[in-house]
């Protein structure tokens, strides 16, 4: 009698404390959903500029076309791209045609002084910043998720219901965001 | 820390719950105090009565709490109300301006750090006044707001500005951006009542009677103060490290932190921040007097802030570095302006350009961009042909020119004709703010709100000739005879450009005494050719004016 009371004290513990750990790990998803939209907000935001950019630089540059047509050619996988890893190889190298582009503006005074031009810049400046900061969020949640079902005890339950880890949306360019330097 | 907003709503609801009950207790206590004096020592005073020493009755204080919790429930349904508003308002604080550069750039590092927390929308205001300090504000519909002083914009650089930034982003994300704001605004109609109350004691002293009024009231501002205190003391100071923490992991740099602190305790002067009364919502207290500062336990308990000190020696420690690299850091500190990109927009608009235009089938000009205002019969469609380049463009095309359109072109804008040569002005942007100038006086007309703005930023080089006019007014200033204005009828001969009226000559302050053409119904000035730069030259200089005459004195 007192061990079959024991034993239902302990069940009854095990499945809330497996109710909670399921919940928690829920909420955490959740979260990187969110965080995985926030990006997504600001990379379509990217894309959208992206037309108009290259109608202003299109009128000033007679020798530049295939800087161009990459930018576009970039633009167009990167909207195609579906998982996470891909948009983020497509996302990268979308960024990489853009630094080109903007070194050769560099070289046309007319256009560096268009209103149309600096406005765009100034624009696709602040989206690159707004995409650093929602990646950073989504790689810090996912970090967050990742550990949690990882350690013990919490990945026994994570194994039940089969959470994986997710993708990091990583970049190449690692100078950009890192850690602050550290000296010893 | 708790980072799900689910967990800070709880957190949340439950400290405002316990302040609320706090209130409405103390309601209880100072009028069950009260209760107590008036029976026992007004009456004997009062009636002569034979002195003896009770307790009010159990009825008589059920009724004493059931007043306090009517009080306590009014005063806090006119706290919570319109919380956002009425403390922006306090602190003259308003949302940003979208025509101006600034407030732009400010605008642009909030919507980056509102990303970097998961997509919360806050609203960016900015307080007019050179100090350096930021606030953050939540209330209960949630609404997020962050503010920074222009002194802060002008003069912080991106990175730290971010930081600062991030700094209230933390507030609001762990929650305490929330408590702070409503007991700050419970608080804040404490001091106001204790403020009229003393103007009332004051009076009443003057007069000299009512010797057991004076005592009451005097009574009640004490424990009013008290109450301020202690409801201070829910706002934990635990906080400022807690947001210092997660403004680190949000901008992933603790050394822009640590800059960013030690010019705001540096270049801090004192009094341009209003709302000492709500200090608690700034980040560093707009007090900060020596008792911040002092170590002791005694103004540890009662500062609303931790030290600085402090603060910056923990983010030194995050970045593993000390502080003579800060020192050094912040000795060659880049600031790249963001009106530097406006003014470069000018520049390439120089004023020797001279362009061409295809007219009567053949090339005219080359003309000035002023010839070109004046020339009859310039149709947007038509060619034009910057000298010195072989592209060809309709004038609708090209910036400047299309801009004279706008102002030939009375009916399309407002039209403002300048007070001394009638001409249209137009609307420039100088130190980021876009001021109506004209072309040819160079005479400027500023709004009131953004004076104040243009007194403060810090990117304008002046001329010499400026800063040696501005260095002769202010050793006038010291003669006080020199600065009697004797009246004419010409004080009143210019009119305003927007509503028309006449506009009064007088000099902008005292202190300042630069003489403009003020309009009562617009609020606004107008300032003759360089009389804006000799009074932003004035107020930047005026430490070192003033010491420059000091030593010539002496001489």
């Amino acid at each position: 009698m007192i061990i079959g009371l024991i034993l239902l004290v302990v069940l009854v513990f095990i499945v809330g404390w497996v109710l909670m750990v399921y919940n928690s790990l829920i909420q955490l998803s959740v979260r990187i959903k969110n965080a995985w939209s926030q990006i997504d907000v600001q990379l379509k935001r990217r894309h959208d500029l992206i037309p108009n950019l290259v109608e202003t630089v299109k009128g000033y540059m007679n020798y530049e076309k295939d800087t161009l047509e990459r930018v576009i050619k970039a633009r167009t996988q990167a909207i195609d791209a579906s998982n996470i890893k891909d948009k983020a190889q497509a996302e990268n190298f979308l960024t990489q045609t853009l630094r080109s582009l903007f070194a050769v503006v560099e070289r046309y005074p007319e256009l560096k002084a268009n209103q149309n031009m600096l406005k765009l810049q100034d624009e696709l400046t602040s989206t690159e910043n707004k995409i650093a900061f929602s990646r950073q969020y989504y790689n810090d949640e996912v970090m967050r998720f990742n550990t949690r079902i990882q350690v013990a005890p919490d990945n026994i339950v994570a194994k039940i219901f089969s959470f994986v880890s997710k993708d990091f949306f990583e970049i190449e360019d690692k100078a950009q965001r890192e850690a602050p330097q550290v000296k010893f | 820390m708790p980072f799900s907003f689910i967990e800070i709503e709880q957190k949340k609801s439950r400290l405002i719950f316990v302040v609320f009950l706090f209130l409405v207790f103390f309601y209880f206590f100072t009028s069950w105090l009260l209760l107590l004096i008036v029976r026992n020592f007004f009456f004997a005073y009062a009636f002569k009565e034979k002195f003896i020493f009770t307790f009010p009755s159990l009825n008589h204080s059920l009724i004493t709490l059931s007043i306090a919790f009517l009080i306590g429930l009014f005063h806090w349904s006119f706290s919570t109300s319109n919380l956002i508003e009425r403390i922006s308002n306090t602190i003259d604080a308003s949302p940003v301006d979208t025509k101006d550069t600034y407030h732009e750039y400010l605008k642009n590092i909030v919507d980056e750090v509102s990303v970097a927390i998961g997509g919360r929308h806050i609203e960016a205001y900015v307080i007019p006044t050179s100090a350096l300090n930021a606030y953050s504000l939540v209330d209960f519909k949630d609404n997020a707001v962050i503010g920074v002083t222009e002194g802060l914009l002008a003069r912080l650089n991106r990175s730290q500005i971010e930081a600062v930034v991030g700094h209230e982003a933390g507030h609001i994300v762990s929650g305490d951006s929330f408590n702070t704001t409503v007991i700050c605004s419970l608080s804040e109609l404490y001091k106001e009542t204790v403020s009229q109350l003393g103007q009332a004691t004051k009076e009443f002293r003057l007069r000299g009677k009512g010797g057991a009024l004076i005592l009451l009231i005097f009574l009640v501002l004490t424990i009013m103060n008290f109450l301020n205190q202690l409801l201070n003391t829910f706002i934990s100071r635990q906080r400022e490290y807690r947001a210092d923490a997660i403004a680190v992991r949000l901008t992933r740099n603790p050394l822009a932190l640590a800059e960013a602190l030690k010019l705001i305790a540096e270049k801090w002067n004192g009094s341009s921040t209003k709302g000492e009364n709500i200090e608690s919502i700034f980040i560093v207290s707009p007090r900060h007097n020596a008792l911040d500062e002092n170590l002791s336990f005694v103004s540890d308990l009662f500062a609303t802030h931790p030290p600085i000190t402090k603060r910056i020696d923990i983010l030194l420690n995050m970045a593993h570095l000390d502080e003579k690299t800060l020192a050094e850091n912040i000795a060659h500190m880049v600031r790249v302006s963001p009106v530097a990109k406006a003014e470069y927009k000018d520049k390439s608009s120089a004023k020797d350009k001279r362009w061409f235009v295809f007219k009567r089938n053949q090339w005219q000009g080359p003309f000035l961009l002023a010839e070109l205002k004046e020339l009859e019969g310039l149709l947007p469609a038509d060619w034009i042909r910057i000298e010195g380049q072989d592209s060809v463009h309709e004038a609708f095309n090209d910036d400047e020119v299309s801009r004279l359109f706008g102002n030939k072109d009375a009916d399309k804008g407002e039209f403002c004709p300048c007070p001394r040569c009638h001409a249209n002005l137009s609307e420039i942007i100088y130190e980021g703010v876009a001021i109506l100038k004209c072309d040819y006086c160079e005479g400027a007309f500023v709004d009131h709100n953004k004076i104040s703005r243009v007194l403060v930023r810090i990117d304008k080089t002046f001329l010499q000739e400026t800063i040696d006019l501005a260095a002769t007014i202010s050793k006038t200033k010291l003669k006080p005879e020199s600065l009697k204005r004797i009246p004419s009828k010409d004080d009143w001969a210019l009119d305003c450009p927007r509503c028309h009226k006449k506009m009064r000559r007088q000099f902008f302050v005292y202190s300042y005494p630069i003489e403009i053409d003020r309009c009562f119904s617009c609020d606004a000035d107008w300032f003759d050719k360089q009389e804006l730069e000799v009074l932003q030259c004035l107020y930047q200089n005026k430490d070192k004016f003033l010491l420059q005459d000091n030593i010539n004195t002496q001489i």
